[in-house]
């Protein structure tokens, strides 16, 4: 690193210990020590003997993996579009998925209870075409909440792919295709290479995104579909178990910890970083 | 390019001007002469910024309204006891029990309040003046659904079949609905489990379970459900939105509960806190906190009951509210809240 450029990080590296660092080495105390401030291991031991406990941990990183499969199938047509796009079109895209994210998370939220309720668009119409019999509503499953958390982490994987694609040559596939590759050919074997960086960046940011967020969880999903994040501030907020809590917030940081660190370890490999 | 070159001198004095900024110090945002007053979110938040804080103001004190669920109010003090985030809270005996028993709040001199001597006397605790009295039931939907005739009606009455939102224990108006709901199926204050049989067995036909019971006004105003246990206050702040919405006192009675102010252990402004008790609990403020959209129940003898109140309540059934022991459900209730996340979970 630069010298020079050492004191104008300095606010940012105090900020990032007093505010992140400082109060997760505090977490990682609550989490091994009980309630008379002991040093034990129970509060983990207590977190993999529970069934309930690691069922919710489970659904947690499934609940992840799944946003980030419909992401990328929704994404993934934006980011070809915009390839094939020109000047004006681009900057359409681009304005069209930063739009959203202009607006809070949590209004964003509160705008998906209006179209997924009983008496919004979507069951209003199942009603008018015969699918659905009286109007139904469409929140408090998985599959609401996967469509929900899916749409507002959009950004995150479309922006970075969009950025690695701009870099990349485009020369390539107009290559390929005067060689005789199909659209299909083109699709797999050049384009979806170059973007691979661009997508396991986007993964890892969809995926935490999705596995931590509070409020759509609990907005969309209810109280009935229960993740660690719900989990840890039961926990905190209602029984007051600290210890129990710092213990699952670890627990979760760690799980998402590791397959993001996967995803960054792949995104650094030779073929899929576009250096083959 | 040229750059201009930057000193360490230079950097550190900009470094060391930030605590006098308020940028490093979060305690230093609390201006002198203010309190820092906890409130439940939304209307009664509104309700205490319009209607005590300018009384508080006007004696020479800012009063600065911070929303918070009870549970929450005790769990942020539990997080930092020796340097609380409020000075004064807002409490029902379920709370003020637990933040007693863990010393978190004082008691009150009350020769600090000119008004305390209007207060009702079932008003008055060694904790805090009550600033009102919270009567819970059932709301409806008379659009969507019958009048329900009580909680049995709920679960054995077809027509609230996919109608009705549940919340846990997190939720004092929830926790008291079902200690009733258990008394009517045969268990009681400590004893929970008909409650977790009935819900295993009838949840199919739940309308929903939320996480707290702002989110089932929501769910209310949006016609996703057309029944929930509620106060009157919750119910006259949905028809003052225009939201077709009636409150039912369930044939066994309608729990009730205190709500009351307290002084935080180790606040930083008490004698601001005792001014807030003060302009809380006057005449003046009880009196537009008993008309609509709050409609709260009056506690301060000088305040009559306003019409509206009188449609919610009547002298009879003032005479049948459920006053829940607390003592004994605090100690089951973090059971309780567990056990409810396993039977409803999908």
């Amino acid at each position: 690193m630069n010298r020079t450029g050492l004191p104008f990080l300095l606010p940012m590296l105090v900020l990032s210990l007093a505010g992140f660092l400082v109060p997760l080495a505090l977490l990682g105390v609550f989490s091994l020590v009980d309630t008379s401030g002991a040093p034990t291991l129970d509060n983990y031991r207590r977190l993999f003997a529970d069934p309930f406990i690691l069922s919710v941990l489970v659904d947690t990183l499934g609940l992840g993996a799944k946003v980030v499969a419909l992401t990328t199938l929704i994404a993934l047509p934006i980011v070809l579009l915009y390839w094939h796009a020109g000047p004006r079109m681009r900057r359409v895209i681009v304005f069209l998925t930063l739009l959203p994210m202009l607006t809070s998370n949590v209004v964003r939220t509160f705008a998906w209870i209006v179209i997924l309720g009983r008496l919004g668009p979507i069951s209003q119409a199942m009603v008018e075409l015969g699918f659905f019999p009286a109007p139904r509503s469409l929140l408090f499953n998985e599959t609401a909440l996967v469509v929900v958390l899916a749409q507002i982490e959009l950004p995150l994987l479309v922006l970075p792919v969009i950025a690695v694609m701009t870099r990349s040559d485009g020369s390539l596939a107009a290559a390929a295709a005067t060689l005789g590759a199909g659209p299909w050919r083109v699709l797999s074997t050049i384009l979806l290479p170059m973007m691979a960086p661009g997508i396991l960046a986007g993964w890892v940011l969809v995926f935490a995104g999705a596995t931590t967020s509070y409020v759509t969880q609990s907005v969309i999903g209810g109280a009935r579909l229960i993740y660690l994040p719900q989990f840890v501030y039961r926990e905190v907020g209602v029984l007051f178990q600290w210890p129990s809590a710092a213990a699952a917030a670890f627990v979760l940081l760690a799980a998402t910890s590791v397959v993001m660190l996967a995803m960054t370890a792949a995104s650094r490999h030779p073929r899929l970083a576009g250096h083959a | 390019m040229t750059s201009r070159p930057f000193s360490r001198r230079q950097f550190t004095a900009g470094l060391a001007s930030l605590p006098a900024l308020g940028l490093l110090s979060p305690g230093s945002v609390r201006a002198a002469g203010s309190v820092v007053a906890a409130s439940f979110p939304n209307a009664w938040e509104d309700a205490y910024r319009k209607i005590v804080a300018p009384l508080v103001q006007a004696q020479g004190t800012e009063l600065v309204v911070a929303p918070a669920l009870a549970q929450d109010q005790l769990a942020k003090l539990l997080a930092n006891p020796s340097k609380p985030p409020f000075d004064a809270l807002l409490m029902s005996p379920g709370q003020t029990a637990e933040a007693a028993s863990r010393g978190l709040i004082e008691k009150i001199d009350p020769s600090r309040l000119k008004n305390w001597g209007k207060l009702a006397a079932a008003a008055r605790t060694e904790y805090g003046p009550n600033v009102t009295v919270e009567i819970n039931g059932i709301a409806y939907n008379p659009s969507l659904v019958p009048k329900p005739a009580g909680y049995k009606d709920l679960f054995e009455n077809r027509a609230y079949d996919g109608k009705v939102a549940w919340i846990g224990f997190g939720s004092n108006t929830a926790t008291m609905a079902w200690v009733e709901i258990a008394k009517l199926y045969g268990g009681s204050e400590d004893d929970m489990a008909p409650v977790f049989k009935l819900l295993a067995s009838h949840l199919p036909k739940i309308g929903a379970i939320a996480n707290n019971g702002s989110q089932q006004m929501t769910m209310f105003q949006q016609g996703e459900i057309a029944v929930f246990m509620a106060s009157t206050g919750n119910v006259a702040r949905l028809k003052s939105l225009g939201v077709p919405c009636e409150f039912v006192h369930p044939a066994s009675g309608s729990p009730s509960v205190p709500v009351t102010i307290h002084l935080a252990k180790g606040a930083a402004n008490p004698q601001g806190v005792y001014q807030y008790m003060d302009a809380a609990i006057s005449a003046d403020a009880q009196a537009k906190l008993a008309l609509p959209p709050t409609e709260m129940i009056p506690t301060n003898a000088d305040v009559p009951l306003p019409p509206g109140i009188k449609a919610f309540v009547s002298d009879e059934q003032m005479k049948t509210l459920v006053y829940p022991d607390w003592a004994k459900i605090n100690a089951k209730r973090a059971a309780w809240t567990a056990e409810f996340d396993r039977v409803v979970r999908k």
